[in-house]
């Protein structure tokens, strides 16, 4: 081979390596990075509409007397503290029972659950805005069973419309996490559980003490994609308020607060870039804090 | 005015003969048009320019129907990013957004002030589409309101249609609870995300967001604390069926669980769409809220027609708007007919269709009516910042049902909205 | 003599696996509730949709009939699926690309420059949408299908999965495709794809997914009708000033027939593909 000169190993190596990731790396430079700056330039600007003026960090001010952006960050906070956790568990304890040996049904259970992922969000919104509305089908089940007296307010009640959005993400993304867990479960070696039921090691020990640590990597790697995901929220808030993020803003998320002050608000161009980099910021420091959590334990 | 007008159509046929040598010849003469109801103002549209291309074949429509929001967010992503190419040569834009679009992006909408004879529209359509005294938009729809109530559910409550004429909302208040007593049917549907009934009654004491100078009007309202504070009954009289959202809402008195709607006049092709419902429903002026000032006239909505400077149609499109809504008295009366669209221009009115009585509502003159009220509506200023106060007013509402005190209240929108409006 | 396993340890066996299954029922049942609300209402008219009515109509041709007078379906659909499908091939290809060549020639820019990209992932869309807007509108793209593809080919999440799924591939195989003087984008396309096809197929499943339901970015980048997807047209007809559900419940049904049969189709590749990318 002409790759005897070590020179000649590390110039092939170079083209071919540049080579390969060309294309993308044009792409995120062209549609990723060169727009981000351009939103942190847009961050010092301020004004109502194309009348921008230069503001320093007069948008910054503005942020700290906002309340609606005190919301909307509460809210969006909420939101992945409570959902995030919960699908995670959920996730994983549906994938370790897909797992059970011999189980019967395993590829029915595994489609119906992964099922969610394949409704579009405009889909799914417009089903759960008609399944969770006042008369609609969930109401009515619950008060057939007794569980209420009064049909529950989903979309006009400030805490309930919190629920429902959670209970919808949940419903949405549960089966796409638990994808991964399965997949990575069926990698590890079946021996070890079969030695520590023999050992007597119950099901919940075998759970924590064994699939969760095995499953470390990929349960980091799916927290952080949720947590991204969760942060900048926007598709489901968006089609089940009608765009409002209510009622009395219980559900308004950053991204939303940003659509609203660039398309419904008068537009304020400079301000919502601003917002931007609060999420920016929050899932930097957040992704940084869960490498962080799982390489201290390790 | 005629020397303009055909001044325009000169520009507009040299244009079309320009544009043959164009790359984009293939839409010469082609007029792109954007709203958002296909029942209504899209159709309402698509009548306007069959009845002009028959008068003048070159020029054709392309009537583009998207949703309400996604209209308004092209809109603004268009002119934001100065991608005018992208926009159509008409927009239908509601008139309490006019003058945000107007202030933000000046230069963006085709003044019209030389070629409209604006003295023939309701006076208060042309204000808010003025700017620095030129007028920018064409005066389309109006959006005054009225008190549908069903007489089936009201007589079985022993209500006669005189028992809800020119009523305080205190007395609607008291209906509802018979009604509901009686029949078992609520007497309204209330939207709690949506500001828009705050707005009809705040109007109707001829108060807004804002003072006539465009000041935040928040906590020294009347208007609007008599408006909250009239919610705030009827959220603790219980006598309203909640919803979520416009589709919820319209679907309450759609399917016949409440007795009764407040709203604008372009409801009245939702309500007559329900056949078996004829006969059932009539037409009061909406309740006063008893305070000084007010009335039994208010409006909520309403748009204008609005031409884009850039739009490479654009003479097409002024001679087009100019010569069906300013001028076709007999257009105005098939769409009041066939749509429900009680337009701005006040020559429309003594038409036939104005007078006639409707078989849907019993055989009253209900359009005879919405004429009359709708010289009643006070004149307010919309303001550049009505949907940012709006969000704030939504945001305290369900605090309304929990009791809370309507001065606080106020004190917390007022916070809010400063905190929006800069 | 082997002893016999007591009484108490055996029912501890058949327990978990009664718990098991009536674990999972729920659960499957729960997530595939939804759709079969979707096929109730479709049967149904606007108002018993409105009213909650819980069991099947008669509706079910109107509604069809109704959409299909509504809607240009035939013009949505090839929207629809040259957009979802062309994104798709071409966000497989350069993201595929990316993964092998950041895996196989390792260096310590090409290493942070991979971490670069990752941080990409944390940018909300929200804050790209103004800029991109601009940028399309320079280049006199609205209102074009390309403007929808550009922005989403390059997708972080994609090239960080091929890169992980790559780490399996058997190294043995390209140092024998080397010797006998393959070059590098050789080995690639007939060695690296052919082995690797259950990755490409999750790969595959999971775009066209994305891209399928994509909303935010073609609705606004969208202006006409006549390019509109189906996405923008189920949202346009919920959000109508009279929507007619029933109409909504069959937009909403074939909005999610496609990405259905996708996941259907490719259901055994896709989870293998999955099982490669977390080794």
């Amino acid at each position: 081979m002409a790759l005897a000169k070590p020179g000649g190993l590390k110039r092939y190596y170079d083209v071919n390596g540049w080579l390969f990731i060309a294309p993308a790396l044009a792409l995120i430079g062209i549609f990723l990075i060169y727009p981000i700056f351009r939103s942190l330039f847009l961050s010092f600007y301020s004004g109502k509409g194309m009348m921008l003026k230069f503001a320093g960090f007069g948008n910054i001010t503005r942020l700290s007397n906002d309340p609606v952006f005190l919301k909307a960050l509460i809210n969006t906070t909420t939101f992945f503290v409570i959902q995030v956790p919960i699908m995670i568990v959920l996730a994983l304890m549906l994938a370790s029972l897909l797992n059970t040996d011999k189980l019967k049904f395993a590829g029915f259970f595994r489609t119906a659950i992964f099922l969610p992922c394949v409704a579009s969000l405009v889909a799914y919104s417009v089903l759960f805005k008609s399944m969770f509305s006042v008369d609609g089908v969930i109401n009515q089940a619950l008060m057939a069973v007794g569980l209420i007296g009064t049909p529950i307010g989903w979309l006009t009640e400030p805490f309930w419309a919190k629920v429902l959005v959670i209970l919808a993400i949940t419903w949405r993304w549960t089966g796409y996490n638990m994808i991964f867990y399965l997949a990575a479960l069926q990698n590890i070696d079946k021996s070890i559980y079969e030695a520590a039921r023999i050992d007597g090691v119950p099901a919940w020990a075998r759970f924590v003490h064994l699939t969760i640590p095995m499953l470390k990597p990929v349960i980091l790697f799916t927290t952080i994609i949720s947590t991204i995901g969760t942060i900048q929220l926007f598709d489901e808030v968006y089609n089940l308020t009608e765009g409002k993020g209510g009622p009395a803003d219980a559900t308004i998320t950053l991204s939303l607060y940003i659509y609203n002050l660039t398309f419904r608000f008068m537009p304020s161009f400079g301000y919502a870039a601003t917002i931007s980099y609060v999420i920016v910021l929050m899932v930097a420091v957040l992704s940084f804090l869960q490498f962080y959590a799982a390489r201290d334990r390790s | 005015m005629y020397h303009k007008t055909i001044r325009s159509r000169f520009a507009a046929a040299a244009f079309a003969g320009a544009s043959l040598f164009a790359s984009t010849a293939a839409f010469a003469g082609e007029v792109t048009i954007w709203c958002w109801d296909p029942n209504f103002n899209v159709a309402i549209m698509k009548e306007a320019g069959e009845r002009y291309t028959a008068k003048h074949p070159e020029t054709t429509f392309n009537i583009v129907d998207f949703a309400k929001a996604d209209v308004e967010q092209k809109l603004q992503t268009a002119l934001s990013s100065g991608t005018t190419d992208a926009l159509p040569d008409i927009v239908l834009i509601e008139d309490y957004g006019a003058q945000k679009y107007l202030q933000s992006f000046p230069g963006a909408f085709a003044e019209l002030s030389g070629t409209v004879d604006y003295s023939g529209f309701a006076p208060y359509k042309v204000q808010l589409m003025t700017v620095d005294g030129k007028v920018y938009g064409m005066p389309f729809d109006s959006g005054v309101t009225g008190f549908y109530y069903r007489k089936d559910y009201l007589e079985q409550a022993g209500f006669k249609p005189t028992d809800v004429q020119d009523i305080t909302w205190d007395r609607f208040i008291e209906i509802g609870k018979q009604v509901e007593e009686k029949t078992g049917k609520k007497m309204m549907g209330l939207d709690i995300t949506d500001a828009g009934f705050t707005r009809i009654l705040m109007q109707s004491a001829g108060q807004w967001y804002f003072d006539a100078d465009g000041n935040l009007n928040i906590e020294n309202n009347t208007a609007l604390k008599a408006a909250l504070e009239t919610q705030q009954k009827i959220l603790q009289a219980g006598i309203y069926k909640p919803s979520s959202g416009w589709t919820e809402w319209v679907g309450s008195f759609t399917s016949g669980d409440v007795a009764s709607v407040t709203t604008g006049v372009w409801i009245t092709g939702t309500v007559k769409a329900q056949a078996d419902q004829a006969g059932k429903w009539g037409v009061a002026p909406i309740p006063s809220l008893g305070i000084e000032g007010a009335g039994h006239a208010s409006n909520l909505g309403g748009s204008s027609w609005y031409v884009l400077e850039s739009s490479a149609e654009k003479a097409d499109a002024i001679a087009f708007l100019n010569e069906t809504y300013a001028k076709d008295i007999d257009f105005y009366q098939k769409i009041l007919t066939e749509r429900g669209a009680v337009g701005s221009l006040l020559a429309a009115r003594t038409g036939d269709a104005y007078m006639k009585a409707d078989d849907f509502f019993g055989g009253e003159t209900v359009w005879q009516n919405f004429s009359d009220w709708l010289s009643k509506v006070p004149p307010v200023n919309y303001g550049i910042f009505t949907n940012e106060v709006d969000t704030a007013v939504t945001a305290h509402l369900p605090s309304l049902a929990q009791g809370a005190k309507i001065d606080e209240v106020l004190k917390q929108i007022q916070s809010q909205a400063e905190g929006q409006i800069q | 003599m082997r002893p016999t396993p007591a009484p108490s340890a055996r029912a501890w066996r058949i327990l978990p696996g009664a718990a098991t299954y009536i674990a999972l029922s729920i659960a499957a049942f729960v997530s595939v509730f939804p759709f079969i609300w979707m096929l109730i209402s479709s049967t149904n008219t606007s108002i018993d949709i409105i009213k909650g009515k819980t069991s099947f109509g008669d509706a079910f041709s109107t509604n069809v009939a109704n959409f299909f007078t509504l809607v240009d379906v035939p013009l949505v659909f090839w929207n629809s699926a040259k957009v979802a499908i062309l994104t798709t091939l071409l966000t497989i290809a350069v993201s595929s690309l990316a993964g092998y060549g950041f895996e196989m020639f390792r260096s310590k820019m090409r290493d942070r420059i991979y971490s670069l990209v990752l941080l990409t992932l944390m940018v909300p869309f929200a804050a790209l949408m103004i800029p991109l807007f601009m940028m399309m509108g320079k280049a006199g793209l609205i209102n074009t299908h390309i403007a929808i593809l550009l922005p989403t080919i390059a997708s972080a999440f994609i090239i960080f999965y091929f890169r992980q799924s790559t780490k399996a591939f058997p190294t043995e195989l390209r140092d024998a495709a080397k010797v006998d003087g393959l070059k590098e984008w050789q080995i690639f396309l007939y060695i690296y794809v052919p082995v690797m096809r259950s990755t490409f197929a999750a790969a595959f499943v999971i775009v066209f997914m994305t891209s399928w339901n994509n909303y935010l970015w073609p609705l606004i980048v969208l202006q006409s009708n006549e390019t509109k997807t189906i996405t923008l047209v189920v949202s346009s007809l919920a959000s109508a000033y009279y929507p007619d559900f029933g109409v909504v419940m069959i937009g909403t049904i074939l909005a999610t027939l496609p990405t259905l049969l996708v996941f259907f189709i490719m259901q055994r590749q896709f989870v293998q593909g999955m099982l490669g990318s977390v080794k």
